[in-house]
């Protein structure tokens, strides 16, 4: 079993979840976040002010996923959040123990 | 004869109390099958009755008298075989089982009573046999023992206990023993801590209320615990009860314990909501008290607790909840307030201060409002004057009032006030700072769709969405609420939203756009804006609304999620913020639409704004009033297709080419601004500058006084318009100067009439438009007329100071220098800083004129010699024009 960490583009949500949806993955959490890679952040005066944002708003999506779907759903999400500019966000891969369905017990893959 | 009973009372010719007996109870072994038989025959039977009837009553009735048989069984067995013995010792039925309340799955609360003296060490193993029965037949037993004098302590950390007492019922043992309790002692430690009971009692309703978020109006409501649910019921009737017995010193009879005309309504929603729980005990197979989306579906299929309603769906079954539920939350909250010892000491002097704001009308005590009048009401305005009382001052209605402002409504639904006296109430209402509450009271009292019908199609009304906790019209009110919440909230976010409601010209029509945006959810949940906008035109219509208002509030409700869903996109991306910006047009709608998004995904659930959603929308909005400020100058063309221009040519196909002609290098956000009727006035006057060539027109608004002036540009023209205007002690709030490309100038200036020289001297009108034109035509000595107005000004200090800035800014437009200035308003400001921008050799090609309170905001587009500053010359203007403000 893997972890596959994605953080990506606000915009592109909803085209990574409908693309992992079709590709069978159905489970998912999606986080707010806020972080940059080398994109740096960005400034906007108002009314005199000065807002910076160093931290951009970015969403996190983690999914579990039995080994052999691990790279279909890598290429999915790369495909559906690529624009090719700076800021497109990063995948993570790790490897995970074990997984338990807290409602019956069930564990490993069939518990995903 | 039950084969239990057979059982019993051969057990019970095995003695009573026998230490074999004792014995076997105290190795936990499983009750006789025959007892567990029974008990689960006669609830069997019990939810058969049910489901044939879905008769709550009968069925908690039911349930009360089978625990009841088989604790009397266990009484007889386990610890006397005369029901009336042993002495000094009795076992009392309390809370829910003491008013014959035992819905399927809730507990048993009993009460082992003795007299003291230690008698009761003898009884210790009976009694704990007879729970280990209970319990073993897997009734939830919450069993307590106390002495008589344990009973008559108060203990504030166990206020349950003193409720359950309330409900204490006689089963079993020394029956006068528990005559002392129920007779004696109860009334007295009543009478005694009355005060402190209902204070623990208010603070325990409170944080229950604070768990559900302090309404009834949740899609998936419990029965129970929530606003409006049984618990409340009770507590009303506790209230009610404590308040006689302190009054009488003795059990009062409980028919006198409500009024009459509320005791038959009050009734009818406990047989509904005894039903709704036994449903959902029955349905779940356990103590859940939430009335879920699959449990209200079936509930309407079965007409739980409405048996004689025609075909129900989900919705309208819900709707019979809700009105059951608002009664019984209002009657409770009412008897909460009403009662003198529910609130701290401090709390009440506070609203003791407050009946200082009693009035010929209304009187206020302990924060409640009475009418001054007790006949019975005839005029159908008093509702509405009531509820901005409230509204004003946080207040609630006392139950008097209540009762007589209902007895109105026949009358108010008969002839309801329309038009711009119904506008004029709503207004005010709206925007004042207890707005939600108050319209939540009227729309309880059935109050709010009388003047607005279209909110019907919202009442109570469930949409299932995950993410939503509330009923529409509740989101609706919390929206409002979330709104006037922003003047107290110490987050650093809410902060700017905060300042953006306050420089808000016109938040009356944001409320109103709040009120109405999702009652397109009651007509056509599937798109729920173009039904929301169907019924705001009706409503607008019949509130009689300026045309410019109406429009305003139906762009509000036509792109009240534009916002939210620009948050899925790149926020940061200049494409999606020119596409936010050029759909709002101007910085007021931004801001309107802004603040709208925010109360609105806030009222969605408490933690729907997330500080990640807040920051987002904010960082959008300032984007796009950003875009907006640097792209106000960029120009028009006459021939463009643009559809506003396509629109005003259809307006005036006579015009032809002079309207082309006319807006041919005006500043596009001119069109933004001006309505299509302003644009052809304005074309009309500069037609007629052949004629007269200052062309002076004035307005009055409902806020401020409007002037317009067309002429051609020449120096000092704006700065002399603002000159005049200070003259006559004019505050100009707003202002606006436009230039074409043919040097034709179209100023507007805004104003407030500071000593109602115009609205007390109407021929002053006319001495004042020639006024401006010949000071305009430079005919009229406006530095003497300065000076005499100034010499007649009280030198008053402000209330807050302000820090005089000047920006300069050479990035922000491609034509022009953007001078920002903020600084201190006061009389004249205007015109001092418009001369000195002229003197320093600036053509202002556009200026943006605000004031928010007490600062003034004024933002000038100048170019000098048809271009941008040089640096050296921005240097110079804003040095001179620091020298002009501070006087450094």
């Amino acid at each position: 079993m893997t972890k596959v960490e994605a953080v990506i583009q606000t915009s592109k949500l909803d085209p990574v979840k409908d693309a992992l949806h079709e590709i069978g993955v159905e489970g998912m959490t999606v986080l707010e976040a806020r972080g940059h890679g080398r994109q740096k952040g960005h400034t906007e005066f108002y009314r005199g002010r000065e807002y910076t944002v160093d931290l951009i708003p970015k969403i996190k999506i983690e999914l579990v996923l039995a080994d052999d779907l691990v790279e279909k759903a890598v290429q999915t999400i790369v495909t559906a959040a690529r624009t090719g500019k700076i800021g497109d966000g990063k995948i993570f891969l790790s490897k995970v123990d074990d997984a338990i369905r807290i409602r019956n017990d069930e564990r490993g893959d069939s518990a995903l | 004869m039950p084969a239990w009973r057979n059982a019993a009372t051969e057990r019970a010719k095995r003695g009573i109390g026998s230490k074999s007996r004792h014995t076997r109870m105290s190795t936990k072994q499983a009750p006789e099958s025959d007892l567990r038989e029974f008990y689960a025959a006669e609830s069997a039977r019990i939810r058969e009755e049910f489901a044939a009837r879905s008769d709550g009553r009968a069925a908690v009735h039911g349930r009360t008298a089978l625990v009841e048989s088989i604790a009397m069984r266990l009484w007889k067995e386990l610890i006397s075989l005369d029901t009336a013995g042993p002495q000094n010792f009795a076992l009392v039925a309390l809370g829910g089982f003491g008013r014959r309340w035992l819905f399927p799955y809730s507990d048993i609360d009993i009460l082992f009573l003795h007299a003291g003296g230690g008698a009761e060490r003898n009884l210790k193993e009976r009694i704990a046999s007879f729970s280990q029965e209970i319990w073993d037949l897997r009734l939830k037993l919450s069993p307590a023992a106390r002495t008589l004098a344990e009973c008559e302590k108060f203990d504030p950390s166990n206020v349950e206990f003193a409720i359950s007492l309330l409900d204490c019922r006689y089963l079993a043992g020394d029956k006068s023993l528990f005559d002392r309790l129920h007779d004696q002692l109860i009334p007295k430690l009543v009478a005694r801590e009355s005060r402190s009971i209902v204070q623990r009692l208010t603070d325990l309703t409170h944080s229950r209320y604070n768990k559900f978020g302090n309404t009834v109006f949740h899609l998936e409501p419990n029965v129970k615990d929530g606003p409006g649910g049984l618990r409340d019921y009770n507590l009303a009737h506790w209230l009610a009860l404590i308040a006689a017995m302190e009054e009488q010193g003795a059990w009062p009879d409980e028919a006198t314990l409500l009024p009459p005309w509320l005791r038959e309504r009050f009734d009818a929603a406990l047989d509904f909501l005894m039903s709704v729980r036994c449903f959902l005990h029955f349905r779940h197979g356990r103590d859940d008290n939430t009335l879920a989306w699959l449990a209200q579906d079936q509930a309407a299929a079965e007409k739980i607790g409405a048996p004689d309603a025609g075909s129900l769906t989900a919705s309208d079954w819900m709707r019979i909840y809700f009105g059951h539920a608002r009664l019984i939350h209002r009657v409770g909250l009412q008897l909460l307030e009403e009662f003198p010892a529910a609130r701290p000491s401090l709390y009440r002097q506070f609203q003791n201060l407050r009946s200082r704001l009693s009035n010929a009308e209304f009187a206020v005590v302990d924060g409640r409002i009475f009418l001054q009048r007790q006949e019975k009401l005839t005029d159908s305005e008093l509702p509405l004057r009531m509820f901005r009382f409230m509204a004003r001052h946080g207040l609630s209605l006392s139950s008097s009032a209540e009762h007589q402002i209902e007895e109105l409504q026949p009358a108010l639904a008969a002839a309801p006030p329309k038009g711009a006296q119904l506008w004029h109430y709503l207004q005010e209402i709206l925007v004042a700072p207890h707005a939600a509450e108050a319209l939540r009271t009227m729309h309880s009292l059935r109050l709010l769709t009388p003047l607005l019908p279209e909110f019907q199609a919202i009442d109570s009304l469930v949409i299932r969405d995950y993410s939503h906790r509330f009923t529409v019209d509740e989101h609706t009110f919390v929206a409002i609420e979330n709104l006037h919440s922003l003047r107290k909230s110490q987050s650093k976010w809410d902060q700017g939203y905060s300042e953006l409601l306050d420089e808000l010209e016109q938040p009356d029509l944001l409320y109103l756009a709040l009120l109405l945006h999702d009652t397109g959810k009651g007509t056509k949940p599937g798109n729920h804006i173009v039904g929301g906008l169907e019924i705001a035109e009706v409503s607008l219509a019949r509130l009689d609304l300026d045309p410019p208002d109406r429009e305003t509030v139906l762009f509000l409700i036509a792109h009240h999620l534009e916002m939210g869903s620009a948050l899925r996109r790149d926020i940061f991306d200049p494409e999606a913020i020119r596409q936010i910006a050029d759909k709002m047009g101007t910085p007021e709608r931004l801001k309107m639409l802004c603040l709208l998004t925010y109360a609105d995904i806030k009222a969605v659930n408490p933690e729907a704004l997330t500080p990640w959603k807040a920051e987002n929308l904010w960082q959008l909005y300032i984007g796009a009033a950003n875009y907006l400020m640097r792209s106000v100058d960029e120009r028009l063309r006459g021939d463009e297709d643009d559809e506003v221009m396509t629109h005003l040519r259809t307006l005036t196909p006579a015009a032809g080419q002079k309207l082309d002609t006319f807006l041919d290098g005006l500043p596009k956000r001119y069109l933004r601004t001006q309505a299509a009727s302003d644009v052809i006035r304005h074309l009309d006057m500069a037609g007629r500058l052949d004629a007269d060539p200052v062309q002076v027109d004035l307005t009055r608004g409902r806020h401020w006084y409007e002037l317009t002036v067309v002429t051609l540009d020449r120096p000092f023209l704006f700065a002399r318009m603002a000159g005049a205007l200070a003259a006559w002690g004019m505050n100009i709030v707003k202002a606006a100067a436009f230039s074409n490309e043919a040097g034709v100038v179209v100023d507007n200036f805004f104003f407030t009439d500071r000593f109602q020289t115009l609205e007390l001297n109407l021929p002053e009108w006319e001495r004042f438009k020639t006024s401006i034109h010949d000071v305009v035509m430079d005919k009229a000595d406006l530095e003497r007329m300065l000076r005499d107005r100034l010499r007649s000004e009280k030198n008053t200090a402000p209330k807050v100071k302000v820090e005089t800035k000047v920006e300069l800014d050479d990035a922000c437009s491609a034509h022009s220098t953007l001078i920002e200035v903020i600084a201190q308003d006061q009389p004249g400001l205007l015109y001092r800083v418009s001369s000195q921008l002229s003197r320093q050799n600036c053509n202002i090609e556009i200026a943006l004129i605000e004031t928010e309170g007490q600062t003034a905001i004024d933002a000038f587009y100048v170019t000098s010699g048809g271009k941008k500053l040089a640096p050296v010359h921005q240097q110079r203007v804003r040095t001179a024009l620091l020298a002009e403000l501070t006087g450094t």
